[in-house]
């Protein structure tokens, strides 16, 4: 792939406006494509404007043309890639003139891109349509629209969708607004899952048992969710559904012992899972359709917290036989075991879906997320306080870190970049909450 | 890894944002008078109100058969109950092994069981706050198999215990020091007539 860096050239620029936040901008370079790096947070964004969103038919009593601009442009900013500035009023439909006198003002503020969202609002359904203009191009071009519905209640959802769309359109993979968080709420002793937007929204009880329920894994259908429960007294491991309220909480695993740290395997066929039915934590594999059972580890020590690679090939776990607890990595059968941590206390292994490294929670005193090569190269940190970070999970674009942090000095949800930027606290109105578990991309 | 973006001219400030010469791909959208994608979104999940397929509806979900599940009974844990007679056990930080002073209260506690033979005992493995809820419910269920193993080589017989790990679920201290945490590692027994 060709490229180029074109070095900054900002000498005689005059500042006519100043509608955004943004740098004063320079002239357009032409014929080029804008690639984005993906991998890094970093510093360099993208300026967008999305002012609120127009009206072209019904009447929005409840506001949806400012909420669709101000819930995407959070999006926008949460994925690290952009500049956003929202909220500021709508661009009028079919008035090509004005529409070329916004965009030329936010283009000398310095936007290199504009969404224009249009919205209709029939009965219970909300139709909006997302057009997304180049400002560094002459005459603004139009790079790409998009149409979009809902149910008036879906709102958000349009929203997030939306903002995934405008992410792909820069960066060749859809964002991950459109996603779920579910978590542990409450104090020990009484703790029940409970599911939300990604962006903390919406925030729904998904188990009302009363009991003492953990360790919440998403299916990668994004349609149930695997958690350990005490709900009949002890340990044990079940499935829920909690898009279907109706539908029974189904049981996985029920055997003497602890029934704990669910993993599905990334086709969903089978769930590794720790049983300690024969004396001592071990690692099993459960083909989910049929209930059969493999033991994969066999050994005197703690082995449990069980994740697979990406490719399903290979599954990490947390062993204390070093002595202290620290992450292996195994073939999915079982065999070539091997020692991935050295020199430290680590557990939670989490594997990148993008298959290169592996985050894992190192306690030093205090607890840090760290991060680690697949090769067992580059141990690294991921925070360094304040407080405990710890319960990684990843977003779908293996990009975004979900984790709990008491550093407010409560246990709250947070989500960051893989480079520790773009820290924002999960806004849920809980005085507690762990165990985050980021959904895939919703269906 | 550097992914193509639509065909966006980019700002030479934007200095992170690596730019080549020529397209490759055109953009991925449809023009502004594509018709719009009718499918609706899915099922709501968002929603807190049902919204359970109707009856009729073929179920879209993957099948799920109720597979393994436990043929050993298990006594109800709620059905056991504190006695003053049997003191609880404590375990150093990430350690389950006994430690003399504690065998000296097993030691006390296998006399009150040995004596007390209509009794079944359950014996509950508990953590600290610190370490992450998973490997703590691992460790948990290690200090309280020491402790059965314990009991059973003073004689108790085998099939009079249940254990049981809360990991570091049920604290019976809540601040945030050694004196606490010390409190909460411990090993805890419930007992109930046969």
């Amino acid at each position: 792939m060709r490229r180029t860096v074109l070095a900054a050239v900002l000498v005689g620029l005059v500042v006519v406006a100043s509608l955004g936040p943004w740098p004063p901008p320079s002239a357009p370079a032409q014929g080029v494509d804008v690639y984005i790096n993906v991998t890094g947070g970093g510093s360099k964004k993208l300026n967008i404007a999305i002012p609120n969103f127009t009206v072209v038919s019904g009447a929005d009593a409840a506001g949806h043309a400012k909420l669709l601009a101000a819930v995407a442009g959070n999006d926008l900013t949460v994925s690290g890639f952009f500049s956003v500035v929202a909220g500021v009023e709508p661009v009028p439909a079919n008035n090509a003139e004005e529409l070329q006198r916004r965009w030329s003002e936010f283009a000398a503020a310095g936007a290199h891109a504009a969404v224009h969202g249009l919205l209709a609002v029939r009965g219970e359904r909300l139709e909006a349509e997302m057009r997304l203009y180049d400002l560094t191009s002459p005459g603004y071009r139009l790079i790409a629209s998009k149409k979009f519905d809902a149910a008036a209640p879906q709102a958000r959802r349009l929203a997030h969708r939306i903002a995934d769309e405008i992410v792909l359109q820069f960066t060749g993979e859809p964002g991950i607004a459109d996603t779920k968080i579910a978590y542990v709420g409450g104090r020990p002793g009484a703790k029940e899952i409970i599911v939300a937007d990604y962006d903390g929204a919406g925030a729904v009880p998904a188990t009302r048992n009363g009991s003492i329920n953990l360790m919440p894994v998403w299916s990668p259908d994004a349609r149930s969710i695997a958690f350990t429960s005490f709900m009949n007294g002890y340990p044990d491991l079940f499935r829920m559904f909690p898009f279907e309220p109706q539908r029974p909480v189904q049981t996985l695993a029920a055997f003497a012992g602890i029934n704990s740290s669910p993993a599905w395997s990334p086709d969903g066929r089978f769930l590794a899972l720790t049983l300690s039915m024969h004396g001592n934590p071990e690692i099993y594999v459960l083909t989910v359709a049929t209930g059969k059972l493999e033991r994969l580890t066999r050994h005197a020590s703690i082995d449990t917290e069980p994740v697979w690679s990406p490719t399903g090939r290979q599954i990490a776990f947390v062993s204390d036989r070093a002595g202290q607890p620290r992450i292996h990595v195994m073939d999915a059968d079982g065999t070539n075991v091997r020692q991935l941590t050295s020199s430290g206390f680590h557990t939670q292994p989490r594997w990148s879906p993008k298959g290169n490294i592996i985050v894992y929670t190192q306690r030093q005193g205090t607890h840090d997320l760290w991060a680690i090569d697949v090769s067992g190269a580059n141990p690294r940190p991921l925070t360094a306080g304040p407080g405990d970070n710890q319960g990684a999970s990843w977003a779908p674009d293996g990009r975004h870190l979900a984790f709990q942090s008491n550093r407010s000095g409560r246990w709250q949800l947070y989500v960051m970049l893989l480079d520790g930027s773009s820290l924002t606290q999960i806004p849920l109105g809980v005085s507690d909450a762990t165990s985050p578990t980021w959904s895939p991309r919703l269906p | 890894m550097l992914i193509r973006a639509g065909h966006l001219m980019v700002m030479s400030l934007l200095l992170g944002l690596i730019v080549t010469g020529c397209a490759k791909r055109p953009a991925t959208t449809s023009a502004a008078s594509a018709p719009a994608p009718s499918a609706p979104p899915a099922t709501s999940p968002a929603t807190p109100a049902p919204v359970a397929p109707a009856p009729s509806a073929p179920a879209p979900a993957p099948s799920t058969p109720a597979p393994a599940s436990a043929p050993a009974p298990r006594p109800a844990p709620k059905e056991f109950m504190a006695v003053a007679a049997l003191k609880d056990v404590y375990f150093d930080f990430d350690k389950y092994d006994i430690r003399p002073a504690d065998a000296k209260t097993l030691d006390a506690n296998a006399t009150w069981l040995k004596t007390n033979a209509d009794n079944l005992v359950l014996i509950e493995g508990h953590c600290d706050e610190r370490g992450t809820n998973e490997y703590n419910l691992a460790l948990g269920e290690r200090r309280a198999k020491a402790t059965m193993n314990y009991l059973v080589s003073q004689g108790v017989q085998a099939n009079r215990i249940t254990i049981i790990s809360y990991g570091e679920e049920r604290p019976v201290c809540n601040e945030k020091n050694e004196s606490c945490w010390s409190k909460n590692r411990r090993g805890h027994f419930l007992v109930k007539p046969r």
